[in-house]
């Protein structure tokens, strides 16, 4: 029986004219040959069942067809599948360059932000360090350059509250100047006037701390700071701190309309919803601590809520996200401003100046570690003085920094020293404003009008009087 | 007659004189465009006294070409709750598409269809189910099914 048509054929009883059958596989089935040619044919056709055409549906073996199949026609197949091939490949090709220049496009735009911001910051002076041209950057300036403004703005969000420039700091304070030719001639001119004995580091303990240290010590100073800046603000504010189980929401909310709510610092305690969010926000503009506020409404108006479910919703609007940006992006222009404001002041104060250890600027060709490394007597210290010259190398150089550090103005110190007081001062600001918000708060009272020209039948009165004008005002509760 | 209607004509002398298995019966087979069957999932499952109704179209080109399979949806019958199961009827198999052969036939399919509803662990709708049913051709083969589990 043909498997297609179930049309059987008995062996005693030929069907005329005789039709051909064909057993092409393992199992029992056998076919007429033209069903079997037309089922393969019309499979082949369709693109859902065409991998499956010429294979037994019952025990899979693969049926095999003999045709006229001249050598240009296979040849003719080959090429085509050879050309769609190709075809595919170019189109994977084309969109990963596609891609791959976006990314480029965003790396420069990285970089470039991030030599722009480490000039602003390290001062002019620091030309040793990075030059305009991007042929002499040391290797690691690529990787770390497109990580400033990255770094700049995460640092401002809670979840990473250290400066990560760490690695940043690390490379460069410990790396060799910059080579330009042109100071490789400087050098070689002035290669008479500069002592073989000069040690390429500075010494030991040197104020400003070398930047090695800085990087150190941020992370401390800044946790420091946040907690006392913290007790502070509470003492303001006349808040109690909350005893740990904060559940911070960030309310991402793009123009206005729709919130989307993104969990940051999953504390699985039950969140309390949009009720508290109406509650009145008391100023049009989000900020970040906006919600004080609002948290002291709660905290005194509801003095049935548990203290230690102290919410805060955070709302960032667009036009926040943007002001948050563009603030981090700002940090090293705002660094060099103060830098410059307290260089002025500096002028007249010597403790300033002390403070700042403000110097002339440097005239002196850089040292090399390299030079001076090579004329040590190596061969003649015996192992124990060549461990001493190099633990006496390393904490020189995390101590006071290379002596191209240590002989420059540091004009990065008076920068993260400015730094440093121009956020002291907003955070001030930012603490006022909340402060008088909340007051405009408590002292709110709703103005009451008179009753004239109302009418007085409106009104459930036991006793109206004549005289609209003579009703009462109520009094404030 | 055409090859449908000769293999058809077989088919249903076949359920004529050996029947049918449990659970399938022949509802209606008056010619050889459509054809419905009643599908009921005997023993312990999760359509366990349900009776659903399937409607078979055949165009010429059968055995060749695939017959277009829905569960009908009437006021007597709905399509049972499947994630293969559309709530227009549909149903999303792959002997109903890529793996079907002239070796299948109309009762091989109902069995098959049987298994698929006597193997489901939750009842439920496909993931797209409002969108497709929004926009789905009267015909179930002219969609073209993505066969996202091995088990149908």
């Amino acid at each position: 029986m043909c498997y297609i048509c179930r049309e059987e054929e008995h062996h005693d009883q030929p069907v005329e004219p005789p039709v051909a059958w064909v057993h092409p596989c393992n199992c029992t089935l056998v076919a007429h040959e033209s069903c079997l040619l037309s089922w393969i044919q019309s499979s082949q056709q369709d693109a859902s069942r065409a991998p499956n055409a010429l294979k037994c549906p019952q025990c899979g073996t693969i049926y095999e067809l003999e045709s006229y199949n001249p050598r240009t026609l296979r040849f003719l197949n080959k090429l085509n599948s050879v050309v769609s091939m190709a075809g595919k490949v170019v189109t994977v090709a084309g969109v990963s360059c596609v891609i791959a220049s976006f990314g480029f496009g965003v790396y420069i735009i990285l970089t470039s932000y991030g030599a722009y911001a480490v000039q602003e910051f390290l001062g002019k002076d620091f030309d040793l360090v990075l030059t305009e041209d991007p042929s002499n950057w040391p290797w690691h300036a690529f990787i770390n350059l497109p990580l400033v403004p990255v770094s700049l703005i995460i640092s401002r969000t809670p979840l990473f509250e250290g400066f990560p420039l760490v690695p940043l700091f690390l490379a460069w304070t410990t790396s060799p100047p910059v080579q330009t030719t042109e100071r490789l001639m400087t050098a070689r001119w002035r290669r008479a006037m500069t002592s073989g004995a000069d040690t390429p580091w500075g010494p030991l303990i040197n104020w400003p701390p070398s930047p090695l240290m800085v990087t150190f010590l941020y992370p401390f100073v800044t946790k420091l700071y946040r907690r006392y800046f913290r007790r502070f603000q509470h003492w303001v504010m006349g808040t109690e701190p909350s005893t740990g189980t904060t559940v911070r929401r960030y309310v991402w909310a793009l123009n206005d309309d729709r919130n989307l709510q993104v969990q940051v610092d999953v504390n699985a305690l039950p969140a309390r919803e949009e009720g508290q969010q109406q509650q009145g926000r008391p100023q049009g503009n989000e900020e970040q601590q906006e919600v004080d506020p609002n948290g002291e409404e709660q905290e005194a108006e509801l003095p049935q809520d548990p203290a230690a479910v102290a919410e805060r919703t955070i709302r960032v609007t667009s036009a926040s996200l943007g002001r948050f940006v563009g603030g981090a992006l700002l940090i090293p222009k705002i660094s060099n401003w103060m830098g410059a404001i307290l260089f002025r002041l500096s002028k007249y104060s010597p403790l300033l100046r002390r403070f700042l250890a403000i110097r002339p600027p440097r005239t002196g060709a850089p040292e090399v570690f390299g030079k001076w490394f090579d004329s040590q007597p190596w061969s003649q210290m015996s192992v124990a003085r060549q461990l001493g010259v190099g633990v006496h190398m390393a904490l020189s150089v995390v101590g006071g920094g290379t002596k191209t550090f240590a002989e420059c103005d540091p004009v990065w110190w008076r920068n993260s020293v400015g730094l440093g007081i121009f956020v002291l001062a907003k955070d001030c600001v930012n603490l006022l404003h909340l402060y008088l918000t909340k007051r405009e708060i408590e002292t709110r009272r709703v103005k009451s009008r008179s009753f004239e020209g109302v009418d007085i039948k409106e009104l459930d009165l036991l006793n109206p009087p004549q005289n609209p004008a003579a009703l009462p005002l109520p009094t404030v509760a | 007659m055409a090859v449908s209607s000769r293999r058809l004509q077989k088919e249903l002398t076949e359920i004529k004189t050996a029947g049918t298995p449990c659970g399938i019966t022949l509802l209606k087979a008056d010619d050889f465009q459509t054809w419905f069957l009643s599908l009921e999932v005997l023993g312990e499952s999760q359509y366990k006294g349900e009776v659903f109704a399937l409607m078979f179209r055949f165009d010429p080109q059968y055995p060749i070409s695939a017959p277009a399979v829905q569960f009908v949806v009437d006021d007597k019958y709905k399509a049972p709750l499947h994630p293969h199961v559309y709530s227009n009827g549909h149903i999303c198999a792959s002997i109903l598409g890529g793996e079907w052969s002239p070796v299948l036939s109309v009762i091989a399919v109902c069995i098959t269809l049987q298994s698929m509803l006597a193997s489901c662990k939750e009842k439920k709708r496909p993931p797209d189910n409002d969108r497709y049913v929004a926009h789905a051709p009267d015909n179930p083969k002219k969609t073209r099914f993505v066969y996202h589990d091995d088990e149908v």
